[in-house]
């Protein structure tokens, strides 16, 4: 079966494959308990795997017999990794800002 | 659903103390990070500090200063990235100082967090179809913007 490589829009428009995403976003599943959750074949189910797999939204690991699915975390994770580095890193340099203006205001 | 930093921090010093820190760039390697600031519109400077692995970040922020009224507003881009040239921090800052009794009221607003790519949508598990919606208008927006600029 011919897998098509799909931009991110496409891959997130079926239905079935965000149903796929929210159950992986809990943990990460094999093909067989995936197909569990959906009426449709193993190939089936397999060939959205591999069509979200190719656009980057997962990862497939083999371990032993069973292909493990697991949701890539990264992009999701990063806006909030930015958000709190920075709102930490600020708070930290204007708290040395005013070590700085002070020891600078008993030196004089 | 863009989201922003917001710090507020009172100095004993002026504004005008306050703003030399903010401004000059020797005093503010001492408390930011090295730089080469120049207090000119439009002037494009870099802040170098070590890389942060965790963010993808090579510890260069390169930045452009979009407004400036002295002893007031200090307003610049701060950008970032691996350092293959694709900024995946696009962000403004922005210093506000008040007079506050004798001393100064230092405003922070670090603005313009969005998603990076389309993947952070999917970390919503539920109301797609808001999201969607959230997305398209979004996308619209920043269209508008882009006709009216």
């Amino acid at each position: 079966m011919a897998v098509s490589t799909l931009d991110a829009f496409q891959v997130i428009a079926d239905p079935s494959r965000r149903q796929m995403m929210q159950l992986l976003s809990k943990k990460s599943m094999t093909i067989n308990a995936l197909t569990e959750n959906f009426e449709m074949s193993r190939p089936a189910v397999s060939k959205h795997v591999k069509i979200m797999c190719r656009a980057g939204f997962i990862s497939i690991t083999d371990i032993g017999r069973e292909r493990y699915c697991t949701l890539k975390q990264d992009g999701f994770n990063e806006l909030q990794d930015f958000i709190d580095y920075f709102d930490n890193f600020w708070a930290g340099k204007l708290k040395k800002l005013e070590s700085i203006l002070n020891h600078k205001a008993k030196s004089k | 659903m863009q989201r922003e930093i917001k710090n507020e921090w009172i100095y004993q010093q002026s504004p005008k103390e306050v703003w030399d820190y903010l401004t000059q760039p020797e005093l503010l390697a001492l408390w930011l990070m090295p730089n080469n600031f120049m207090p000119i519109a439009g002037h494009e400077f870099q802040f170098q500090t070590k890389p942060i692995p965790s963010l993808d970040l090579d510890g260069i922020f390169h930045c452009r200063l979009l407004e400036i009224v002295p002893f007031q507003k200090l307003t610049y881009s701060w950008k970032g990235g691996s350092g293959n040239g694709v900024f995946t921090l696009d962000t403004v800052v922005a210093w506000t100082l008040e007079k506050h009794g004798k001393g100064t009221k230092l405003i922070l607003k670090h603005s313009g967090f969005k998603e990076a790519n389309l993947s952070i949508f999917m970390g919503m598990t539920d109301g797609w179809q808001s999201n969607i919606q959230k997305m398209i208008s979004h996308l619209n927006a920043t269209r508008d913007g882009s006709i009216n600029a």
